[in-house]
């Protein structure tokens, strides 16, 4: 047992630090519910750190350590499914952005409208439908990823067999990406309830406040290290209970960081929604917290 | 980063478990189901406790000066892990191998260190601590027993409540205060601690009737109680630093997740008996539980892994805190409302659970505490103005 990251490690988040600092886009000043970044997505892949899975002397920890610090920025980029999930369904790293659904082709799926390919779970099994020439119509929502459907479901379907596989690492990579966003969203507004003042003190003078951010804390931490061992040890039984746990916090967490920033984490133009709105996102993915939360169950103690 | 375990540790934890099953009568969850201040437990905690001296498990995390065996940290906590599984068979004595010796050691004179930890050594010594009165629980400087300076030691007068283990104890580590009037520093500077021996005249002890098992919680009186100066513990002005290095030893740490999740694993077992496994309500109940105690076990590993590395202690553990009582409360919730009969004589080792699961937030010291510990230090947020 060791929480210390490797040299390594340490060496990728370094690394992974400079590209951000060298590619990121100038911070939205546009009021819009969802914001790209393609350059720095441009520069990820090309620097390697979304197919660092594949790498020989690198594996699942290391993809989720990226996909986690790579959540906590305001834009919205295709990381955790490229990273986490296609290496393990030997999907070519090329073939990227990867968008998740399930269910019917032509549910609503993040990054669509640029994916190359779509990986379906449907009942138990996994599907692939490259998407090279496919209509895909956007949609519009406040949800912060670009959403997308598919209009034209006649397309081919591969199938790649048992949906284990993909469903736990689309756990994973649904708990390091929660992690990841709830983590940016909660310093967002701990900066702001240290600085905004009501009643002569800072609101996050207020114990009411402070007692819901403390236990918004925990959330945030005990996520970040179930999504990691998660990562680490790749079993189903951590990584369902790692995105049920992950999942069941959303509601209260969203709801508690919207709540100290009133009516301002209404607007488009406090960032607050861009990781709210993502997390929101999340929650509905693969049937919800509770979902997971069965799962995690069957695994540890069967059927 | 690393979440699997050596082989030497894997190798560690057979042992503790061969020890305990060599060790544990076939009665054990009854005797476990009176709670760990009972006399029941109190009693066999010294089977116990001499057992895991034998087998060199007792305090081999000491340092080999005091006669440990300067174990590492994580070989320590997988003991302790095992143990509260179990439902934590060292029963009071749990303190005086977590914080009582350590520190004794580093803060006890010679003569103290050779009365008092021989029998902690020995797994024979009940301790007491003296610290919550009825105006003072979490905000303990607010304490009022006072402690005369007289020739040749203290005289002592006051209470103390909500003492765990104070009816079969044989030495309370105690927080009283000198009057200013009579040379006492002021504020917590005023407090001083002093080692009683239990038997001394003037004391006496009185159980109180409680929902979390019989000898756990008491009222202790003090009339005039002598204590010498030799069992005066730190130089006076000091007890506060001595204090804070002790709540750091006592509070966190504990693996009670260990226990939650044996209790849930059970619970299950029943449930999967009584044919109630298939409804998926039951599932995902119990997977809200199981992951609750996940986070709390994870949370906790951060810091021992502190501990391991030899980090400097920090405010990470109030989280850690939370999450274990987030942990205890959601199995106790999920058992009570599915397997109500398990409070009902069906399961011991249940009720057990329940009675350690609804004082978790509390003893200690309130979790809301540990909140505004989280939020302060943790979070960096700023203090609430006081009135």
């Amino acid at each position: 047992m060791d929480y210390s990251l490797t040299a390594d490690q340490a060496s990728i988040l370094d690394g992974l630090e400079q590209l951000i600092e060298a590619h990121s886009p100038a911070a939205p000043t546009q009021p819009r519910t969802v914001y790209d970044a393609p350059s720095l997505e441009a520069a990820l892949v090309e620097s390697g750190y979304l197919g660092i899975a594949r790498e020989a002397d690198f594996g699942l920890l290391e993809a989720a350590l990226v996909t986690e610090r790579l959540a906590r920025l305001p834009w919205a980029v295709e990381v955790a499914a490229s990273a986490l999930v296609a290496p393990a369904l030997r999907i070519d790293a090329q073939l990227r952005p990867v968008a998740l659904c399930s269910g019917n082709l032509d549910t609503p799926a993040r990054f669509l409208r640029t994916a190359q390919v779509l990986l379906v779970l449907r009942d138990e099994e996994a599907l692939l439908v490259r998407l090279e020439g496919a209509k895909i119509t956007p949609v519009e929502s406040l949800l912060a990823y670009p959403y997308g459907r598919l209009a034209d479901c006649s397309r081919p379907v591969e199938h790649l067999g048992d949906a284990r596989v993909l469903r736990r690492r689309w756990r994973i990579a649904l708990a390091a990406e929660a992690a990841g966003c709830m983590a940016a969203a909660l310093a967002l507004v701990l900066e702001h309830v240290r600085n905004r003042h009501a009643f002569g003190r800072p609101l996050g003078a207020f114990q009411a406040i402070q007692h819901r951010l403390a236990m918004a804390a925990e959330a945030v931490e005990a996520s970040r290290w179930l999504a990691l061992r998660a990562a680490w040890s790749d079993s189903e039984q951590d990584a369902a209970t790692a995105a049920g746990f992950a999942q069941a916090q959303i509601p209260q967490l969203t709801y508690d960081l919207h709540q100290f920033c009133g009516a301002m984490g209404l607007t488009l133009e406090f960032p607050l929604h861009l990781w709210t709105y993502r997390l929101r996102a999340l929650l509905g993915e693969l049937g919800g917290a509770s979902a997971q939360l069965r799962g995690a169950a069957e695994a540890t103690w069967g059927l | 980063m690393e979440f699997g375990w050596s082989p030497d540790e894997e190798a560690h934890r057979v042992r503790v478990r061969a020890v305990l099953h060599r060790t544990l009568p076939a009665d054990w969850e009854q005797i476990s189901m009176h709670g760990p201040g009972s006399a029941e437990q109190t009693a066999f905690s010294k089977v116990m406790c001499a057992a895991l001296a034998r087998e060199g498990l007792l305090i081999s995390h000491w340092p080999r000066a005091f006669g440990g065996e300067d174990e590492a940290v994580w070989r320590q906590f997988i003991l302790g892990e095992e143990l509260w599984e179990a439902g934590e068979p060292r029963g009071p004595q749990y303190m005086n191998v977590n914080w009582v010796g350590p520190v004794m050691m580093r803060f006890g004179t010679a003569a103290q260190l050779d009365k008092y930890l021989p029998p902690i050594r020995a797994g024979q010594a009940v301790w007491c601590q003296g610290f919550s009165e009825p105006s003072a629980g979490s905000d303990l400087a607010a304490l009022r027993t006072e402690a005369l300076p007289v020739e040749g030691g203290y005289r002592v007068t006051g209470a103390k409540i909500w003492t765990s283990y104070a009816g079969l104890a044989d030495t309370c580590f105690l927080l009283a205060r000198v009057p200013v009037t009579q040379g006492g520093l002021g504020g917590k500077a005023a407090i001083v601690i002093l080692l009683v021996d239990m038997r001394s005249p003037g004391i006496q002890v009185k159980q109180i009737p409680s929902l979390i098992g019989e000898g756990d919680i008491h009222e202790v009186f003090f009339d005039q109680v002598f204590v010498p100066a030799t069992e005066r513990f730190g130089a006076e002005g000091q007890a506060w630093e001595i204090i804070s290095y002790l709540l750091q030893h006592e509070r966190i740490g504990i693996p009670r997740y260990a226990f939650s999740r044996r209790v849930l694993d059970r619970g299950v077992a029943r449930l999967k008996r009584l044919g109630r496994w298939t409804d998926p309500s039951v599932r995902d109940r119990a997977g809200r539980a199981l992951a609750y105690c996940e986070a709390a076990r994870l949370l906790i590993y951060r810091i021992v892994d502190g501990k391991a590395r030899s980090l400097p202690p920090d405010d990470f553990a109030a989280l850690a805190r939370w999450a274990t009582v987030q942990a205890d409360n959601a199995v106790n919730d999920f058992l009570t409302e599915f397997l109500p009969d398990g409070l009902l004589g069906a399961d011991p080792v249940q009720q057990a659970h329940h009675q350690r699961a609804i004082a978790a937030g509390i003893a200690s010291g309130a979790a809301e505490i540990q909140l505004n510990i989280a939020a302060q230090r943790w979070l960096d947020l700023p203090r609430e103005p006081r009135r």
